[in-house]
């Protein structure tokens, strides 16, 4: 696998926005270069009703962040006595990243929400030090990133509903993750619509 | 990571990486992107001897450091009829060597009007693995059948060893199934016994090792001749749900 720090554990997260909904999707390998230890690794946290992350890269920096960034958010809703909003929770974290922009975590993350008064939706990414990214339709973070990336261009279609949302995310992460050896071994995905969270396990091929 | 970390630490892999490698000087020149990962057959290939033949089996993923170059490889390269050779390490260093000896088996066979013995294919295949031992990085199998001692393996690995083994297997994801094997290999089995085990041996392996996937390709090969079977990703046994 060579010497790539963010290769080392692999993994791999897409989210794709739609009309009132979004799909957040993750594969669920945690592996030690070549060798794979379990399947049931998840890189998709839940921050507020509607607002989720997810993080690929370096394993242990996954947790870290994740759980330092729900240090910070938890503090936030004492504080301020209200739900995080999604462009909020995406500022605390790229902050959270740019603190150690000089020796920084081995994380990409990707920040998705939903407002669900008004079903305005949010899709960001960010880099390892936290750089800001415009509300996009589609973004994917990982070592199959650009496999994934490809499928997704050609899946996305403007204001899908949730179905064709869960369909558009799952062939491309399934079939993207099939030309990478460092991520795959099953899938989770998350479609976020204004009144429900629907989760889905995807089986797909165990190699 | 150059750390050597016994429990991850793969021979093939570390070795290949480092004899790719470009200069130190390029690295700072070319960038990341483009520098390559060389192609190795990182792999699972198994071989065992029944009575009357041999079964023989492999992955089919071929990858370039992460990136699965191809998914459906065929990693069962005929040397003769009734001679196979399974290759694990370099693509390009085990294709090599397969070209230049299925040549010389061809003329030898002409020279001798009869087809080779196993034992001088593995062997011209282990003289060039020990000749180039410095540069190549190539673990292969030669299992087949012949008239004068039936079904034979023979394992070829890194160095230049040549040793018959009724069972062997090579590869980076056969560091995962020697337990397998242990626990399960009993000589004298059936060929549907056989089969069966080279089946779940492969997609044991499969489902642990990052450098094998994709289906099983297997062959059985006699003095009826070869017959081959590829099992596609659906139809491999199920193991363990991890």
């Amino acid at each position: 696998m060579g010497d790539d720090i963010l290769s080392y554990n692999g993994g791999v997260a897409l989210a794709m926005k739609g009309k009132e909904c979004i799909a957040i999707a993750c594969d669920k390998r945690y592996g030690v270069q070549n060798r794979t230890i379990a399947t049931n690794f998840t890189k998709i946290f839940q921050y507020s009703d509607h607002c989720f992350v997810a993080f690929c890269g370096l394993a242990t920096d996954v947790q870290t962040v994740s759980e330092r960034l729900k240090f910070r958010t938890n503090l936030y809703e004492l504080r301020e006595q209200r739900k995080l909003k999604p462009n909020v929770l995406y500022n605390m974290l790229t902050n959270l990243l740019y603190e150690r922009r000089f020796g920084p975590y081995f994380v990409f993350a990707l920040v998705v929400g939903l407002d669900p008064k008004t079903g305005e939706t949010f899709v960001y990414d960010s880099d390892n030090i936290g750089a800001i990214s415009d509300n996009v339709n589609l973004v994917t973070v990982g070592t199959a990133s650009e496999y994934i990336f490809g499928l997704g261009e050609l899946f996305f279609k403007p204001n899908m509903n949730a179905d064709e949302l869960f369909e558009a995310t799952s062939q491309a992460l399934l079939n993207g993750v099939d030309r990478d050896s460092a991520s795959g071994w099953g899938a989770v995905v998350y479609v976020i619509e204004k009144d429900k969270i629907t989760v889905r396990e995807l089986k797909g091929r165990q190699d | 990571m150059d750390v050597l970390n016994p429990m991850t630490y793969d021979a093939e892999e570390d070795q290949l990486r480092d004899r790719t490698k470009y200069s130190q000087m390029d690295k700072h020149i070319i960038p990341v992107e483009f520098q390559q990962q060389p192609v190795s057959t990182g792999t699972t290939i198994v071989a065992v001897e029944y009575d009357g033949g041999v079964i023989i089996g492999a992955d089919t993923r071929t990858s370039a450091g992460t990136f699965v170059m191809n998914r459906f490889t065929d990693k069962l390269t005929p040397l003769t009829d009734q001679i196979f050779c399974l290759r694990s390490g370099s693509a390009a260093d085990t294709q090599a060597i397969a070209q230049v000896v299925t040549y010389q088996l061809d003329f030898l066979s002409a020279e001798m009007n009869e087809p080779p013995l196993v034992r001088i294919a593995a062997n011209c295949v282990r003289r060039m693995i020990y000749q180039y031992r410095d540069d190549f990085l190539a673990g292969m199998i030669v299992a087949g059948w012949d008239k004068k001692l039936g079904g034979q393996v023979y394992s070829c690995p890194l160095g230049g060893l040549l040793v018959r083994q009724p069972v062997t297997l090579g590869g980076s994801g056969s560091t995962y199934i020697w337990g397998y094997l242990d626990n399960n290999y009993r000589p004298n089995m059936t060929k549907d016994e056989c089969y069966d085990f080279v089946l779940k041996g492969i997609t044991l392996a499969i489902t642990r090792d990052g450098s094998s996937g994709g289906c099983a390709r297997i062959a059985i090969i006699n003095k009826d001749g070869v017959e081959r079977i590829d099992v596609l990703g659906n139809d491999l046994p199920k193991v363990f749900d991890l």
